[in-house]
């Protein structure tokens, strides 16, 4: 940087930058400063390894726009992060935690907080540096060895030539009354040679920009081509496991595969079902006439047979099991017995009165007709319950007044 | 305002007026007139309303506490200022000494809450009430704390030991403005480490014991410097419009300047803040964890009418000073920050409407001539109070060491 | 007012202290500087191995199960975030307040904030036990899979307050560095050192000390430390709410957001002094860092002190006035329970020790101030540990109760966590000015030499 003395290959020129002068402490340069603001000098400035107190009034510095700058981003910040945290909780993907409103604006207050500082913190940042034109790479000041000191314990103030009011000889006099203990002329030789970038950090700079958009090159190739082989594991994440999986093959048995039968007769825990007149409705080789004795006549199961019923019955069978449920209505609505439908069965009919209560079990396990099997849906004894309930049903459908305890009559009546 | 001269030697002009004069016994009179009349007139409507001086005793504590929160703020100033050896604040401090002669009359007003419960009067406070503490479980465990007796001497002691407090230093500081004694400094500053332990202590206990219990089921941790918060925000403010005020009169012109003022609208800025800082994180968490013993106390103002106070509480006591004294050159524009900081006081006072009326009125939001009235009476007597005890004293420390200090001080 | 050439050898004095352990040769360093680095990348190296074999084996490795499904790893989090809270208050809350004995340890505690906070986030990244997979739940990151952090959470606000708090510092520490790079730049390039030269004089970015530049500078340095204010007072807040938003006794309270903050400064002015006290000694600074700077630092100490003693009296009383029976059982178990000798210690050495500062001698005296300012950083460490683990060990259903031990891994990753901070604070005072050089300049009372009126 102070190897000034470069060939002379192009059109060097000597420039001069201007005036240096140097004081003896912060308060002869804030005195100098306040003279050469009054004379009315623009392109000016002073230096030190330190701001000096009272010295912006003296230049006549305006105060700087940063703090608005600052503020605007800060409240950029706030508006930002609330907007974020409604998008990508309340929107864009609605969760529900600990049952608070997807929105939760005191939750968002802290994130609120924090983007707002961060937001200002690196606008403040930026702005500093970017304002002050930093960084620089140069500047004709540091060809002054005298200038070293502006960083430890030297004052100076530099009056530009470009300035209109810079006489070479008028400025230097007015530096001198003001108190300078030495002024110096500052001159550089500058040549588009000397302006050029070297030629190694050039290279630097050409290399390291190719290498760059190496990666890029190789993303935008495997993105558009296809590979037989498996994918990198970088990190194992227990992509690789010691168990065989589902499909595997695997050499210990004949027939080559990982997955094994069950042995012959093997029967899973709560699937053995021996119980046929629980489990299929069966006694003695015919429909059972009874309960199985597991099944418990209370009310309780008999509430239980009525939500099941209810659930699972009454869209085709109605509320009252006499066929006309829903599925049955819209069926009629548009016209589908015309085309074959076949109204569900009312089941307080004296047919199904009739049947044993295992013949209803099966009905309800095996489907008949167009009706499908509920065996998968329904556990067994909440089977029996729905059989419960349909007795109750088709007993209210075919009762008389002496069924109905007296207390309840007149209500009927 | 100020002439360069005393910001530049730290020697106040010979012509500096710096005794209230005829004023104080203009003010006193005043106070205590007002003061008298308006709190007579309350009590008498409250009496007329026969809700067994229900409406009276809330908006007697609303008045009382924020009165206190004025004299409190004074002895946090006072106390901080001797701790960490403040210098600009000097100029100030003896209107922040001011505030604490309201001590003796704060006391006497104290007893007017203290004394209806010792009577039995079970209108303010549900945990006063016997019939009901005998049926609630929650309320019968914290009758070892929360009872009238207890209560009472609770008061006493606080109050005995702000009195202490508060006349030690002012006794002190006066006593300087003569002697020009610094080891007086080295008492104070000695005494205040203990002092703010203390105040600390006791201004926490304070709000728990006349504000929290409004809620006896309710509880938080916080509270005390939420209460304290409130406090410290008032006393700066307080002194910038107790110093404009004062220099419109003529009085402390050289003395005060734009820099002090700055330095105020600071440290009013500074503790609106921290006052948002600690509601937000009392509220919160809370809100979060959602425990019905705790979220009791918000449930009123948050679906209830009450609601929108807790909206322009955020909206006035946070935002609009955050934004609106930010700059610096509101700080340093002695009547516009004068007129914000009245404005900080206004929006204190509904902080602890907030705080008080809800346990009154859950579901609406009431106003009531009566809590005008003690408002206005409370002011009077309190203006009485301090100005009685200081209001012969010097506006300003004279000869404290750190003097010029504080005259000459220049903001960065 | 001193004359301009007492004021210019001042100067210079300061400069010349300051730059001198930057400047030495690498065989020319204090002893006592090699020891501790020798000592510090030992502990570096155990934090190495520790995390390696944390990730290759897994979290299972840590005392951290069912029921404390929170314990050392989220304690040594909070004791490390907290102890960088004070580099903050140094630079930006006393800057504000205009106290000018910070300048001269400022650059110093900032330094330690940075390096505190960087140690603090090894714990939340590496006890995910997958950190790679961390980012998406931490993060924002723009996909297409509705991926999106749960803003709901304090662990997540931690993730933001954290990096902000690292960020906003180390922009900070920044700036307040650029003069002083340019003050190394000037010194090695003077004598010829031009490798060193250029490498100050990228960073220093061709700062020339203008005024122009400096109104600028100072502006931008006042709005960092009014933004830093909250923003310490924050983060502090942000981690106690990953304790107090939730329900559990003990953790749930209003006052921890500013407890935790006056705990926070507690142990980082603590750590401060005992970082800069042997340093003071070893390097030459007793000039720069006074006694009285010293005195200053033990009262913010007890200060602080005091505000987590009220707190702790505070939470007590109101467990009892609260009638919540988990609540009031949650603290007498603390103090009787299975975990009575930790809260014994952090009562004795958050409370009771402090209390020696009360008297000057225990003030003037650097090795009684480092010894308490140790005792209070393991009383610190002890109250995140009562806080955490006893109320965890001893919830609401008593077939959970379970007495959590740490297990070897735990100890080493702790001990090997100072290390890293240890190591980067050496490597920090060997290349970089350990003091704000022009602040000090700035503070002293010979930047006004010359000055005819004020």
């Amino acid at each position: 940087m102070h190897d000034n003395e470069q060939k002379p290959g192009g059109r060097t020129e000597e420039k001069f930058y201007g005036l240096l002068a140097e004081f003896d402490s912060p308060g002869a340069l804030v005195e100098a400063a306040a003279h050469v603001r009054d004379a009315g000098y623009r392109k000016w400035d002073c230096h030190s390894p330190f701001p000096i107190h009272g010295i912006d009034p003296a230049m006549g510095i305006r105060p700087t726009i940063l703090p608005v700058i600052v503020f605007g981003a800060g409240m950029t910040g706030t508006a930002l992060a609330l907007l974020m945290q409604w998008w990508m909780n309340a929107w864009e993907w609605q969760w529900i935690v600990s049952g608070k409103p997807f929105n939760s604006l005191p939750q968002q207050i802290p994130i609120a907080f924090e983007l707002t500082v961060l937001l200002a913190g690196v606008t403040t940042f930026m702005g500093l540096w970017a304002l002050n034109k930093l960084p620089q790479a140069w500047h004709p000041l540091f060809k002054k060895d005298r200038f070293y000191k502006v960083s430890d314990d030297g004052f100076f103030l530099a009056v530009e030539s470009d300035d209109p009011r810079f006489d070479r000889a008028e400025t230097e006099r007015l530096l001198r009354e003001a108190g300078a203990t030495a002024i110096e002329e500052v001159r550089y030789v500058t040549s588009p040679e000397m302006r050029r970038v070297p030629r190694p950090i050039m290279a630097f700079i050409v290399v390291t920009a190719v290498l760059a958009l190496v990666p890029f090159a190789f993303i935008a190739k495997w993105r558009n081509s296809h590979s037989d082989k498996p994918h990198y594991h970088i990190v194992p994440n227990m992509d690789f496991q010691e168990f065989s999986g589902a499909q595997a093959p695997n050499d210990v048995f004949p027939d080559g595969r990982a997955s094994r039968a069950p042995v012959e007769g093997t029967v899973a825990h709560g699937e053995l079902k021996a119980d046929d007149h629980f489990y299929r409705g069966i006694a003695d080789g015919q429909f059972a006439r009874s309960f199985p004795s597991q099944v418990e006549i209370s009310k309780d199961t008999m509430d239980r047979g009525r939500e099941r019923f209810t659930i699972y019955c009454t869209p085709c069978h109605g509320e009252a099991g006499e066929g006309n449920g829903m599925v049955h209505a819209r069926a009629q609505a548009v016209g589908a017995t015309a085309t074959g439908w076949v109204q569900p069965s009312n089941l307080t009919d004296a047919t199904y009165v009739k049947q044993p209560h295992g013949q209803i079990f099966n009905t309800i396990s095996n489907g008949i007709r167009t009706m499908p099997a509920y065996g998968s849906q329904i556990s067994e004894a909440d089977r029996w319950a729905i059989v419960l309930y349909v007795r109750a049903l088709q007993r209210a459908k075919n009762a008389s007044i002496e069924d109905v305890p007296p207390e309840k009559r007149p209500a009927i009546k | 305002m100020s002439t360069t001269d005393t910001h530049t030697t730290g020697a106040l002009p010979a012509n500096e007026k710096v005794h209230l004069g005829p004023l104080a016994t203009r003010l006193k009179g005043l106070g205590l007139g007002a003061g008298l009349v308006c709190l007579a007139a309350a009590l008498v409507w409250g009496l007329m309303l026969g809700d067994d001086m229900r409406r009276f005793m809330h908006s007697y504590l609303l008045a009382f506490t924020y009165f206190l929160s004025f004299a409190l703020g004074g002895l946090f100033f006072v106390l901080l200022h001797h701790l960490v050896g403040a210098t600009w604040s000097v100029v100030v401090r003896r209107l922040a000494e001011i505030l604490t002669g309201a001590f003796p009359v704060l006391f006497l007003l104290m007893l007017g809450i203290v004394i209806p419960l010792w009577l039995g009067n079970e209108s303010l406070y549900l945990w006063s009430d016997h019939d009901i503490v005998e049926q609630d479980h929650l309320l019968h465990a914290k009758a070892g704390y929360l009872n009238a007796p207890f209560f009472a001497i609770r008061m006493l002691i606080y109050f005995a030991l702000w009195l202490a407090l508060s006349r030690y230093f002012l006794k002190r500081s006066v006593e300087q403005d003569t002697s020009g004694d610094p080891a007086l400094s080295d008492k104070m500053k000695r005494l205040s480490a203990p002092a703010m332990i203390l105040y600390a202590v006791t201004t926490a206990w304070a709000a728990f014991d006349l504000l929290m219990s409004l809620a006896p089921h309710w509880f938080s941790t916080i509270f005390g410097v939420y209460y304290f918060a409130g406090c410290a925000l008032s006393v700066y403010a307080l002194l910038a419009i107790m110093s404009y005020a004062l220099q419109r009169s003529g009085r402390l012109t050289s003395a005060i300047s734009v820099e002090h003022y700055q330095d105020l609208g600071k440290m009013t800025n500074a503790f609106t803040l921290f006052w948002a800082y600690i509601g937000f994180s009392q509220f919160m968490l809370i809100w979060a964890a959602n425990i019905p013993e705790e979220s009791v106390f918000y449930r009123p103002r948050m679906f209830t009418d009450w609601k929108w106070v807790s909206l322009a509480l955020i909206i006035l006591h946070f935002c609009i000073p955050f934004v609106g004294m930010m700059s610096r050159h509101v700080k340093r524009n002695p009547p516009l920050l004068a007129l914000w900081c009245v404005y900080m006081l206004a929006v204190h006072l509904l902080d602890l409407y907030w705080l008080v009326m809800p346990s009154y009125s859950p579901d609406k939001v009431v106003v009531h001539p009566i809590d005008l009235l003690c408002l206005a009476g409370m002011g009077g007597l309190f203006l009485f109070g301090a100005l009685g005890v200081a209001g012969s004293a010097k506006l300003l420390p004279v000869r404290d060491p750190r003097l010029s200090g504080s005259l000459t001080f220049i903001n960065q | 007012m001193s004359s301009a050439a007492e004021a210019q050898k001042y100067f210079r004095d300061v400069t010349d202290t300051v730059c001198d352990l930057v400047e030495r040769p690498w065989g020319r360093m204090p002893k006592a500087w090699y020891i501790a680095l020798a000592f510090s990348l030992g502990l570096l190296g155990l934090l190495l191995v520790s995390l390696t074999y944390l990730v290759f084996t897994g979290i299972g490795i840590w005392g951290t199960n069912n029921t404390e499904g929170w314990a050392w790893p989220i304690v040594n989090f909070v004791f490390w975030i907290g102890i960088g809270h004070a580099g903050t208050l140094i630079s930006a809350i006393l800057y504000l307040m205009r106290q000018k004995w910070r300048t001269s340890i400022n650059r110093a505690a900032e330094a330690m904030t940075i390096f505190a906070v960087m140690t603090a986030g090894i714990f939340p990244l590496f006890h995910t036990g997958r950190p790679w997979f961390a980012a998406y739940w931490l993060l924002p990151l723009p996909n297409d899979m509705s991926m999106w952090p749960q803003f709901r959470s304090p662990l997540e606000w931690d993730v933001f307050a954290v990096s902000t708090y690292l960020t906003i510092s180390v922009l900070f520490w920044f700036v307040g560095l650029v003069p002083d790079l340019a003050t190394l730049r000037d010194r090695f390039a003077r004598r010829g050192k031009n490798l060193q030269a250029a490498i100050y004089g990228v960073l220093a970015m061709g700062w020339r000390g203008s005024a122009r530049q400096w109104h600028r500078y100072e502006k931008a340095y006042l709005i960092l430390a009014a933004l830093s204010t909250p923003l310490v007072l924050s983060v502090h807040s942000v981690v106690s709410f990953d304790f107090a938003v939730g329900q559990t006794p003990g953790w749930h309270t209003t006052i921890f957001p500013p407890y935790f903050v006056a705990g926070a400064i507690f142990s980082g002015f603590a750590m401060v002094l005992t970082l800069m006290i042997p340093a003071r000694a070893l390097f030459g600074l007793k000039e720069i860092v006074k006694e009285s700077h010293i005195e200053a630092m033990c009262k913010i100490i007890m200060a602080t002190g005091l505000m987590v003693g009220f707190a702790y009296g505070t939470e007590f009383f109101i467990a009892w006035y609260g009638g919540n029976p988990y609540e009031s059982f949650t603290f007498v178990n603390r103090a009787f329970g299975p975990y009575a000798w930790a809260y014994w210690i952090m009562i004795s050495c958050n409370v009771l020790i402090p209390q020696l500062f009360w008297f000057k001698r225990c003030r003037v005296n650097p090795w009684i101030v480092v010894g308490i300012c140790i005792l209070v950083n393991v009383g610190m460490w002890f109250e995140r540990f009562v806080i955490i683990v006893t109320s965890l060990s001893r919830t609401w259903l008593p077939s959970s109760w379970h007495y959590f031990q740490p297990t070897f891994w735990d100890i080493a990753t702790l001990l090997g966590s100072f290390g890293l901070f240890m190591t980067l604070f050496l490597l920090f005072l060997r290349f970089l000015p350990a003091v704000a050089i022009f602040e000090v300049k700035i503070a002293s009372d010979h930047a006004h030499a010359g000055h005819k009126s004020h």
